[in-house]
C-alpha cells in the first residue's frame, strides 16, 4: 500500500472513530439528514409513479367544432371531408351532428325539453366531433388540432375535451419544479447540518489539530478526516433515507391504489430506479463532503 | 544548521521581546538557552520551529528562511525540527503509543514500521511497557518523556525543548537530560531553554543568555 493510500486509510479510521466516540450525536445528525433527504425521495417516487397516469387513463380525446350559424348541411359535410383528408391519420373517427339531430337529443332530455320549446326555432349549429387516434402525444396533437381548427372561418367555437390531460401534465410539470426547489432546500439543510457538526468537531479537536501541525502535518492531513466524516454522514444518511422512503411508500401506495381503483386505474408508488438513487446518494455524499471541507477550513484557522 | 540575522520579535505595538539577535548554530551542537522568566527564551525556540514569524530579520533553518516558506512547505520543515513545549500537549483521548505514533501517521509510514519505531522511541526514553497507558495515568516526568518520544520518533535533525525539566525532581530531570545527550551524540542538534542553573552547570557546552530581549553567547559557561 503506498503512502497516499495509507494516509487516506488513516483519515477514514479517524473519521469512523470520531463518529463512534459520539454515538448519540452521530446518529441524531444522520437521522436529521436522512429525514430531510427522505422527503424529496418520496415526492420523487410519487411523481415518477404518477407520470404514466396521463397515458394510462382511459382518455377519449375529443375535439368538438361548433360551426357558424350560416353553415348549412352541405358546408358541414364539405368541411368534414376537408378535415378527413388533411388530418385523417391523426383521427380515429369524425362525426357530423346536424342541428336537428342535436335538437332531438336535447328534447329527449327532460331538463332541456321545456327550455327548447319556448325558443320556437332550433338555436343549435352544425357540429363536427373529432375523435383522436391513440398516440403517446395525444394531448399535444389535440392541442395543435384545436388551434388549427379555431382558425377556420366556418368554425365559431372549438371545445377540447382532453383539456384535463393537459392540466394533469401541467400539474406534473409543476410537481417537477417544486421537487427541484425542494431538493435545493434539502441540500441547504444538509450543508448546514454537516457544516455545524464538523465545526463543533473541529473545535473539540483543537488540541489534536495543533499537535498534528506541530509534528509536521499538512493542512490536507488535518482536514481529510473531517471530509471523510462529512462524506460518511452523507452516505449513511442517504441509506437511511432510502429505507425510510420504502417504509413510507408502502402504506401511501395502498391508500392511493384504493382511490385509483374507483377510477378503474392502478397506481403503485415505487422508488426511482437504482441508477437515479445511486446518483442522488453520490450528490448527497459530495455535498456533505464539500460542506465539511468548507467548515473545517473556516474552523481551523488558529 | 540554524542562523539568526538581526532578528527582532514583538507582538503588536509592544516592546521588542527579542532585539537584533544574531547567532549561528552548527549541526550537532548542544546548547542551553538561558534567561529569566519572560526574557524571550520560548519565543526564540518558537522562531526556530517556525511556530512564530520574526517581526524583522531572518531565521534560517537547514538553509531555508523559515518565514519565507510557503504554507505548503512549512510542515516539511517542522518534520525536521522536533519540538517539546513547556506544556507537553499530549492527547488524552488515546494511549501513550498512539501519541507517539501521530508524527509517523503524518508521514504515512507502514503500520508495522511505525509501531516498531514508536516502541523504540518509547524504550529510548525509558517508557518501555507503558505503551498502553493513557497519559493521565503517567507521572509528570513520564509525560515529559512521552512528549520527547513523540518529538524524536520521526528522527528530526534538530530538537528544541522549552523548560523540559520544569517541575520535575532532580532524578527525573537528570534522566531527561541523559535522553537529550543520547540524541545529541548521534548528531541531533539540540537546544534547550532552561533557567535551572544546576542543570546548566552539569550539562552546558554552549549557553546563550537572553535578558531584556538582548542576547549574549558563551561557550561552555554555566550562567
Amino acid at each position: 500500500m503506498n503512502r497516499w493510500l495509507r494516509q487516506h486509510r488513516y483519515a477514514l479510521l479517524v473519521a469512523l472513530r470520531r463518529l463512534a466516540q459520539q454515538p448519540f450525536s452521530s446518529v441524531a445528525n444522520i437521522f436529521v439528514i436522512a429525514l430531510t433527504l427522505a422527503v424529496p425521495i418520496i415526492s420523487w417516487s410519487i411523481l415518477v409513479s404518477a407520470q404514466p397516469l396521463a397515458t394510462q387513463l382511459p382518455v377519449n380525446a375529443e375535439i368538438t367544432l361548433y360551426l357558424t350559424m350560416d353553415q348549412d348541411d352541405a358546408a358541414a359535410q364539405s368541411l368534414l371531408g376537408q378535415i378527413q383528408a388533411e388530418h385523417g391519420d391523426e383521427l380515429a373517427s369524425i362525426q357530423h351532428v346536424s342541428p336537428q339531430s342535436a335538437y332531438n337529443d336535447l328534447l329527449n332530455n327532460p331538463i332541456w325539453a321545456d327550455a327548447l320549446t319556448t325558443l320556437g326555432e332550433n338555436p343549435l349549429p352544425h357540429t363536427l366531433i373529432l375523435n383522436l387516434a391513440d398516440s403517446p402525444e395525444q394531448a399535444a396533437i389535440a392541442l395543435r388540432l384545436a388551434e388549427q381548427m379555431s382558425q377556420l372561418s366556418a368554425v365559431k367555437r372549438v371545445q377540447l375535451d382532453s383539456d384535463w390531460v393537459r392540466r394533469l401534465e401541467a400539474l406534473l410539470y409543476f410537481g417537477q419544479i417544486a421537487l427541484l426547489l425542494l431538493s435545493l432546500s434539502v441540500m441547504v439543510i444538509v450543508i448546514a447540518t454537516v457544516f455545524n457538526t464538523v465545526r463543533l468537531q473541529a473545535l473539540s479537536q483543537r488540541e489534536e489539530i495543533a499537535v498534528a501541525r506541530l509534528v509536521g502535518a499538512t493542512e490536507s492531513f488535518v482536514r481529510r478526516p473531517f471530509l471523510y466524516q462529512g462524506a460518511l454522514t452523507g452516505l449513511l444518511a442517504s441509506g437511511v433515507a432510502v429505507v425510510l422512503a420504502i417504509l413510507a411508500l408502502q402504506p401511501l401506495s395502498d391508500a392511493l391504489n384504493r382511490l385509483a381503483a374507483t377510477y378503474e386505474l392502478q397506481v403503485y408508488l415505487r422508488l426511482p430506479d437504482a441508477v437515479s438513487l445511486v446518483l442522488a446518494t453520490f450528490m448527497a455524499v459530495l455535498v456533505a463532503a464539500l460542506a465539511a471541507r468548507w467548515s473545517v477550513t473556516r474552523s481551523t484557522r488558529f | 544548521m540554524i542562523q539568526f540575522k538581526h532578528v527582532f520579535k514583538s507582538y503588536g505595538r509592544g516592546k521588542n521581546i527579542l532585539a537584533d539577535i544574531n547567532f549561528d548554530i552548527q549541526a550537532g551542537e548542544f546548547i542551553f538557552v538561558s534567561g529569566p522568566s519572560g526574557a524571550g527564551k520560548s519565543t526564540l525556540l518558537k522562531l526556530i520551529g517556525g511556530l512564530e514569524p520574526p517581526s524583522r530579520g531572518s531565521v534560517i533553518v537547514k538553509g531555508q528562511q523559515v518565514h519565507k516558506l510557503s504554507a505548503r512547505a512549512h510542515p516539511y520543515l517542522r518534520r525536521a525540527v522536533g519540538v517539546i513545549l513547556q506544556d507537553t500537549h499530549l492527547l488524552y483521548d488515546r494511549n501513550a503509543i498512539h501519541n507517539v505514533l501521530l508524527p509517523l501517521e503524518v508521514l504515512g509510514l507502514e503500520r508495522s514500521v511505525s509501531l516498531k519505531r514508536a516502541r523504540a522511541a518509547m524504550e529510548k526514553v525509558g517508557l518501555a511497557g507503558k505503551e498502553e497507558f493513557n497519559p493521565v495515568e503517567m507521572s509528570g516526568g513520564e509525560q515529559q518523556r512521552l512528549a520527547i518520544a513523540r518529538a524524536i520518533v520521526n528522527r528530526p535533525a534538530i530538537l528544541i525543548a522549552d523548560e523540559p525539566t520544569a517541575n520535575l525532581d532532580a532524578t527525573s530531570a537528570a534522566r531527561i537530560m541523559d535522553v537529550f545527550l543520547d540524541f545529541n551524540r548521534v548528531g541531533v542538534t539540540t537546544l534547550i531553554a532552561s533557567h535551572d542553573h544546576r542543570l546548566m552547570a552539569k550539562y552546558a557546552r554552549r549557553t546563550m543568555l537572553i535578558e531584556d530581549g538582548r542576547f549574549s553567547d558563551r561557550a561552555g559557561v554555566a550562567l
